[in-house]
Parts: structure tokens; C-alpha cells; sequence
């Protein structure tokens, strides 16, 4: 199949899908109460992104997701660079980063909240909780993956320092690093959303949590299709990165 | 090859000193002092006793009261027997369906994987609107949080089988259930084991997951209630058992990708 033969096919049936959901509430086959038609979320989604309220909420999700990255971003990669780097310090830590990140992160919530309260300052290290761990552990990954070969052979033809940083480790590294960002991204937006959908006060998750307990189902149906749509974009958007910059591998 | 590697070995690091302490010792000095500031910190109030309760309150509570915790215990375990079913049990069949048919791999299998990146927690809502909050909606929710992974996993094994063995069995007139029986699951098997490890450790988060944020019963409805009293130790030790669970989760899992490997031929190696 071609590749905008593919791209059809997979339009196709994404609206397909939305088509039989409509055609399912239409026809009596699901319940309009619980199950709204696509002709009602739709409408609603778009209506959300400029109601200043849902935008005010959306806006502090942003907030939390964009500062926890910011910050956990370099902490990550700079304790994982120094454990693939460093022999010593990697045997010694390498195996409780590796333990930490197979535990389930999201149970230790309730302790984030014990320590830092309901507000912003407790999403916010929430989701940097969750994204570390993958982040370090990618980052360990991308210092393994700078072929040996290709240093002995730029060292050999007398590459400087730089030269070698610049042409051998960065290429090498930044597709595996990539890779952690997104993992830890998706995570980081997991993370804060349960955060805010657990005790909160604003953001999205704290909306979709009270729409679904006053049973609102367009709005919350309407608001996870926002959730969903912003996630995917965010993801693919890396994953378009991630497979440029790693184009050399072939 | 090592006298070569030797002369190549930068300046700057010829023979490395013997370090003051070797990295296991680090190791285990730096999870005693963890341990030890988790026993201190709180009953030299350097932090808050409702932020941490000591490790020795934390163990005595917990023992104390272990008939409560093992009760809701049970409660988590049976919904994750339940959802592991649909994760395990779904997730396979749809992998096997979406990784082994041409035109689903070309177009469902990549909308899966997008959807995987979709924080699955906001969808909680519906199920407790839909069912309520009893076990069911647990049930669902660990059902479709383990479905994924196991889904993506299982897919991307049958999709490593090496067509020349299916060529060959082809060739040598195999039946389309003698290729699926004998090649395309043998050698999917490693792939699908690691699926069932993720997918469990995920079914099981689903389930608390859902405990902690609406239940009347469970270990996570139990974490989450002990927090809203600021019963510090009781979380503490509710947390450390959901940590227990999945490590036997995982053990258990491991067990049988041992046996799996036993079994399938891990010295073919499959290009």
C-alpha cells in the first residue's frame, strides 16, 4: 500500500469510526444519555476552545505539563549522561534508577500531596516524578549507543574534542535522547492530568473528573477528545523529530 | 584488539584510581541513609511527621491493622484477576489480528499506536458514569490500561517472524493454521511474554489507579482515605503493599517467560 494510500485508509477509518458512533445513537442502538453522537462533542469541543473558562484550566495544565518538563528535562538526561559516562557512579546507581522506573509511579501521588499540598507546586513535581526515571534511563541508553568504532576511527584521523562532541556523540545520542523526551512527555502529561483529576482545584483533569461525576457526558466526552487530540499532537510531533534526526541510521 | 583499544584510550585516563569506596558500598550507603532519614527526619521533626511517618510507625501500623489492609487487598487482587483477563486475554488476540494481517498493520496498528499516547486516566469518568463505582468500573478501566501495551507487544512479535521460515513452510506446503501454530507463534512467544509482563504491571496501576480516585473498596480507596485523614503511616504502608503486588506480579511473569524460554529456542538465532 502507498503511503498516501495508507494515510486514506486510516482517515477512512477514523471517520468511519465517528459515522457508526453517530449512526449508533441515531438509530436508538446507544443511548444519547450515556453515550453522546459525535454531532454533539464535536460541536461542544470546538466551543471549548473558546470558552475563556475551559481555556483559563487548559491554560494551567499547560502550565504545570510545560514548567515539569522544563525542569526535568536537563536533570534527567544530565544524571543519565553521567551514569553511561562514568563506569563508577553508573555501577553504582544504575541498578535503582533501573528498579525505580519498573515500579508503578502513580500510587506514590498520595505522598506528593502529603508533602507539597493540592496547589500547582505538587502537579507540577508530580509530573516531573513520573518523566525522570524514563528520561535517565534513556539517557543511559543514548551515552551506550555512541559506536566505539566511529570514535577510535575519528580519534585515529585526529578529530579535536570538539569536532568529536559535535559529529560522533551528538548524532549518535540525540535520536535515543529524543526518545526519552517523548516517553517522558507522555508520562509528564499522564502524571499531571491524574494529579489534577485525584484533588484539584483547576485544570483540565479537575474539569473532566466533575463533568463525569455530574454526569455532563457531552462535556466530559467533549473534553477528553481535547485531552486525547492535544496528547497525540504533542506525541507525534516528537515522533516526526525523533525519526529526522535518526535518519542516519538508516 | 586490546592493545589496539589501549592505544586509542584518551590522555587523560590512564589507569583509573582505585576510588575510596567501591560502588556497591556506595550503593548501600546511600539506601541506608535514605532509610535512615525516613526512621529520623520525622522524629526530629526536620520534616513534617504528616509529609512522613517514621519506617518503624509505618511497620508497626501496618501490622496492626493488617486485617483491614489484606481485606482490601483481596478486593484490588480480584479486580485485577478480572481486568487481566480482558487485557491479557483482548490484547492478544487483537495483536495477533492487527500484527498478522497485512492491511490492518498498514492502517489500524499506527492509529493504535497513537492512541497508546493518550493519557488513559481522563477516560475514568465515563466508566464510573456508565457503571458506577464498584468493581465493575475497576474491572474495565485496568482491562483497557493493560489492553494496550499487550496489544502494541504482541503485534510488533508476530511482526518479527523471519519470512524465510515462512517461506519455507509455505513452500513446503504448510496449512495457514500449521504456519500460524507451528512458526508465527513459537516465534512471536518471547514478545508476547514481555507483553503479558507490561500489560500486567499496567492492568495492575489501572486498577489502583481507579481505587484511588472513586471506590468504596481496595487498597487504593484505602490509600486514599487514610490521606484525606492525614493518617500518614496508614498510606505509607498502603503504598509500600500496591509496590509488593506488582513486584509479585512481575516475579510471577518472569517465572513463566523463563519457562517460555525454555521452551522456545532462544540459540536460533532470528534475523
Amino acid at each position: 500500500m502507498s503511503g498516501a494510500g495508507r494515510l486514506s485508509a486510516q482517515i477512512g477509518i477514523v471517520v468511519g469510526i465517528f459515522l457508526a458512533w453517530e449512526a449508533a445513537v441515531q438509530t436508538g442502538v446507544a443511548n444519547p444519555r450515556i453515550v453522546p453522537p459525535p454531532s454533539q462533542v464535536l460541536p461542544m469541543a470546538l466551543a471549548m476552545l473558546g470558552d475563556p473558562e475551559v481555556l483559563h484550566h487548559l491554560w494551567i495544565t499547560s502550565a504545570q505539563v510545560m514548567l515539569a518538563f522544563v525542569l526535568v528535562a536537563p536533570l534527567g538526561v544530565a544524571i543519565g549522561l553521567l551514569l553511561g559516562e562514568s563506569d563508577y557512579f553508573g555501577r553504582a546507581f544504575k541498578p535503582f534508577f533501573y528498579f525505580v522506573a519498573s515500579v508503578p509511579k502513580s500510587v506514590f501521588l498520595p505522598v506528593f500531596i502529603l508533602a507539597f499540598g493540592i496547589g500547582f507546586t505538587q502537579k507540577v513535581a508530580f509530573g516531573m516524578f513520573q518523566a525522570i526515571f524514563v528520561l535517565v534511563i534513556s539517557a543511559i541508553a543514548a551515552a551506550d549507543s555512541v559506536s566505539a568504532d566511529y570514535l577510535k576511527m575519528a580519534r585515529a584521523y585526529g578529530a579535536s574534542r570538539r569536532q568529536i562532541y559535535q559529529d560522533i556523540y551528538l548524532p549518535a545520542m540525540l535520536p535515543v535522547i529524543v526518545e526519552g523526551l517523548r516517553l517522558g512527555m507522555i508520562f509528564n502529561i499522564t502524571g499531571v492530568l491524574f494529579a489534577e483529576m485525584y484533588v484539584s482545584r483547576a485544570g483540565l483533569g479537575h474539569l473532566v473528573a466533575n463533568w463525569g461525576m455530574s454526569f455532563e457526558m457531552v462535556k466530559l466526552f467533549a473534553g477528553i477528545l481535547l485531552a486525547a487530540v492535544l496528547s497525540i499532537a504533542v506525541n507525534e510531533s516528537l515522533r516526526w523529530y525523533e525519526k529526522r534526526i535518526g535518519a542516519w541510521r538508516g | 584488539m586490546t592493545d589496539l583499544a589501549g592505544a586509542t584510550r584518551e590522555a587523560g585516563d590512564r589507569e583509573p584510581k582505585r576510588p575510596l569506596i567501591g560502588p556497591y558500598l556506595l550503593r548501600m550507603l546511600c539506601l541506608l541513609a535514605i532509610l535512615a532519614f525516613w526512621e529520623l527526619a520525622p522524629r526530629m521533626e526536620w520534616v513534617s511527621p504528616v509529609m512522613l511517618a517514621p519506617l518503624s510507625a509505618t511497620v508497626v501500623t501496618g501490622v496492626s491493622e493488617i486485617g483491614l489492609f489484606a481485606g482490601n487487598l483481596a478486593v484490588t487482587v480480584g479486580s485485577l484477576l478480572l481486568a487481566l483477563a480482558i487485557a491479557i486475554g483482548g490484547g492478544a488476540v487483537a495483536g495477533l489480528l492487527l500484527g498478522g494481517i497485512k492491511a490492518l498493520r498498514e492502517t489500524l496498528l499506527p492509529i493504535m499506536s497513537s492512541i497508546y499516547a493518550v493519557p488513559l486516566v481522563v477516560v475514568y469518568p465515563v466508566f464510573t458514569a456508565w457503571v458506577g463505582i464498584g468493581a465493575e468500573s475497576k474491572v474495565l478501566f485496568g482491562g483497557i490500561y493493560g489492553f494496550f501495551p499487550m496489544l502494541l507487544a504482541t503485534a510488533a512479535g508476530i511482526q518479527t517472524v523471519d519470512t524465510r521460515y515462512m517461506i519455507a513452510a509455505r513452500s513446503m506446503g504448510a496449512s495457514r493454521r500449521q504456519q500460524i501454530i507451528h512458526i508465527m507463534l513459537p516465534a512471536a512467544l518471547p514478545s508476547i511474554v514481555s507483553g503479558v509482563r507490561i500489560g500486567a504491571a499496567m492492568t495492575a496501576i489501572g486498577v489502583v489507579v481507579a481505587e484511588m480516585m472513586a471506590a468504596t473498596a481496595g487498597i487504593g480507596f484505602l490509600i486514599t482515605q487514610n490521606r484525606t485523614m492525614f493518617n500518614t503511616a496508614e498510606v505509607y504502608f498502603g503504598v509500600f503493599l500496591v509496590l509488593l503486588l506488582a513486584g509479585v506480579i512481575d516475579w510471577a511473569v518472569r517465572s513463566l517467560e523463563r519457562r517460555a524460554g525454555a521452551w522456545y529456542p532462544h540459540k536460533v538465532k532470528m534475523l
